[in-house]
């Protein structure tokens, strides 16, 4: 597709106008100029002006707010466009495949205290939800695996059935725990809020999003091949069994540490893939870039949303994602002439 | 203190004392401190350093129970903002409120406080970490006993350089539970009683809550005291079991007998339905762990043992 290197530039560079506005807007009404004056300090002339509220709030609040907004939208999307080219099937999403919900739980025994800080806190966080995660999509795969292959309905149920149980543990060992905000807890890890990001979490997250990024840009050929069918991939010399393991193991890690950061924000990676090759066909060498790009946007304007839908309050921005994604997807399902492979 | 005792009912008390405070606060707030210059460390009560400048100017509360705590010990002039469910003392309604649940950080950052008061009863510790890197000072204060909610008064007046006053509030309040105590320790029967948080679900309280300190004092034993989990959904059975013989709740002010029976028809054989014992408790009197909880233990105390709320009031 000879537009396709176009549409990438323009949502590429789509990304600074979304940044700006959403660092323009929150709680506190501060007015549009000063915001640009003091993004404008902070990037050219490195004014690290502490003392001031509105340095405090742009720069130390929104910002890496925001960024990791980019990062994780990003990350969860390229995570979809990986499941949906593993399982041959467009119905695949880190959080339908139960993939989050496992990160999730893992990661909420960890901060209750059930699992023992083996390593530094920051890092073993993100080390429970991974095995959580790896654990969930794991189990989920060897459920839909048949002789002929992935079995997609098996799948689908396997990963609804994870996701169900993985949530309820989840809910189980808040409820059991001493957090006499249990109730919110469980509301953070099973529908993700972004609020306690800073620039201390975010290069963690920024790592890790770049990294899947990145693994599924080299991986994209052999993506593009495994579409085809297992068989006629190992025919074409892809080395289909590493590839797969790769992707499972690259889907749990990355979803993995981003709902260890921010709790299991939904949909996303089901979405944006699906615009995505809508727009663009289905080549991963412009699926992938173009994904993550549009997943980092799309979480910037939800949790946007999220932070001034209601005046002072912040929402959990995986109801965003759910309540502005879902009907757009079902719309998208039913209007558009879809082929995957 | 008997001169404010002859002085008529008990009740009005903490009222008082909180008064006198607000008086007298004026005083002290410019008294100079040997540690004035430069940053002090001070160890909350969830064991985190927090290195602030002595005394605090400008504070925020992320809780209304802190908000009392900080009134309690004088330090009212120095709050700079408060949660949008403070409502106490009134006058604090009408500075600038930001949501605590979750915490509205560039509200709170807006503000420019010097120290941001929260308590491990409702706000959680995750929350410091954004503050910390925001270089805003979070110190957090921790009631599992009416002892905690004296120690917090003096922690909150040396912070915000009341000692004077909050010492001597927590002595005031020291000495009327203490009057309280030898009142209601020599009871041979004590009442077992449940609080209950509504009239429908069974919300509790569980081990190393204060509430049954308040339940104890006024000469009564809380039948959730032991339960392992701080805030337990309790079970019918559990209650069919006990057997309280009274029923004390945060209910709205018409709930009696007849609402907490048509919730809980199984209820009807225990000793506190039999006998008509259920007793609304103005929620805030009771939820928020400060110095108003003595006035709850006494609100208690007139429920349990009428006689000797009376005789407290007659005496001296």
């Amino acid at each position: 597709m000879r537009r396709a290197p176009l549409v990438l530039a323009f949502t590429a560079i789509a990304t600074i106008p979304a940044i700006v506005i959403a660092v323009s807007f929150g709680s506190e009404n501060i007015p549009v100029g000063t915001v640009y004056q003091v993004l404008l300090d902070f990037v050219f002339k490195q004014v690290n002006d502490i003392t001031s509220p509105e340095f405090k709030i742009i720069i130390r609040l929104r910002l890496p707010r925001i960024l990791a907004a980019f990062f994780i939208g990003g990350g969860l999307s390229i995570i979809g466009v990986a499941m949906q080219a593993l399982i041959r099937n467009p119905l695949a999403d880190p959080y339908i495949l139960g993939i989050s919900s496992g990160a999730s739980a893992g990661a909420s025994l960890f901060f209750l205290g059930f699992i023992p800080p083996f390593v530094a806190v920051w890092l073993s966080v993100p080390l429970a939800a991974f095995s959580g995660a790896l654990l969930s999509i794991t189990i989920v795969y060897l459920v839909a695996r048949t002789s002929e292959g992935l079995s997609v309905s098996r799948l689908l149920l396997a990963g609804v059935a994870m996701a169900a149980l993985m949530g309820s543990i989840t809910s189980f060992i808040t409820y059991l725990s001493p957090d006499p905000n249990q109730l919110r807890d469980i509301l953070f890890w099973l529908l993700g809020s972004l609020a306690r990001n800073t620039w201390g979490t975010l290069p963690l997250v920024a790592t890790t999003s770049l990294l899947g990024f990145i693994t599924l840009l080299l991986l994209s050929p052999h993506l593009d091949v495994l579409l085809l069918g297992e068989e006629p991939a190992a025919g074409l010399g892809v080395r289909v069994e590493l590839i797969k393991k790769t992707l499972i193991v690259l889907s749990a890690l990355v979803t993995g540490i981003l709902v260890a950061n921010s709790g299991a924000i939904g949909f996303i990676g089901l979405i944006i893939p699906h615009v995505a090759r809508s727009i663009i066909g289905i080549n991963h060498r412009f699926v992938v870039p173009l994904s993550y790009a549009g997943g980092g946007i799309f979480l910037i304007v939800a949790d946007l949303i999220a932070r001034t839908l209601l005046t002072g309050e912040d929402l959990p921005v995986g109801i965003v994602t759910a309540i502005a994604g879902v009907p757009f997807f079902l719309l998208l399902l039913r209007r558009t002439q879809y082929k995957f492979s | 203190m008997p001169l404010i005792l002859r002085a008529g009912s008990i009740f009005p008390w903490i009222p008082c004392i909180l008064l006198l405070v607000s008086l007298v606060q004026g005083c002290a707030a410019d008294r100079p401190r040997p540690d004035e210059s430069g940053r002090q460390t001070v160890v909350d009560d969830l064991g985190r350093s927090v290195s602030v400048r002595l005394p605090v100017r400008r504070v925020v509360t992320l809780a209304p129970s802190v908000t009392e705590i900080l009134y309690a010990a004088g330090g009212l002039s120095t709050l700079v903002g408060v949660s949008t469910a403070d409502d106490y003392p009134p006058s604090v309604t009408s500075l600038p409120t930001f949501s605590a649940l979750p915490v509205n950080f560039e509200a709170i950052v807006a503000l420019q406080p010097d120290l941001v008061l929260a308590t491990t009863q409702v706000n959680n510790p995750r929350d410091a970490k954004v503050l910390d890197e925001l270089e805003v000072p979070i110190f957090f204060l921790r009631t599992q006993s009416l002892n905690d909610v004296l120690r917090n008064v003096r922690t909150v007046g040396m912070l915000v350089g009341t000692e004077k006053i909050a010492f001597h509030t927590a002595d005031s309040l020291g000495r009327i539970i203490e009057r309280l105590r030898n009142a209601t320790d020599t009871l041979s029967s004590r009442p077992r009683v449940l609080v209950l948080l509504s009239e429908e679900k069974l919300f509790s309280f569980g081990i190393g809550s204060y509430i049954h300190d308040l339940i104890d004092l006024a000469g009564g034993k809380s039948i959730t005291a032991q339960i392992e989990r701080d805030a337990p959904i309790l079970s019918e059975e559990f209650i069919l079991v006990q057997r309280p013989d009274v029923i004390l709740g945060t209910f709205p002010e018409h709930v009696g007998v007849a609402e907490i029976l048509s919730f809980h028809p199984e209820w009807s054989g225990i000793p506190a339905i039999i006998s008509g014992s259920v007793f609304a408790i103005p929620p805030d009197i009771l939820l928020r762990p400060g110095p108003r909880n003595i006035e709850g233990s006494l609100k208690i105390l007139a429920v349990l043992h009428p006689d000797i709320a009376e005789t407290l009031r007659l005496t001296d």
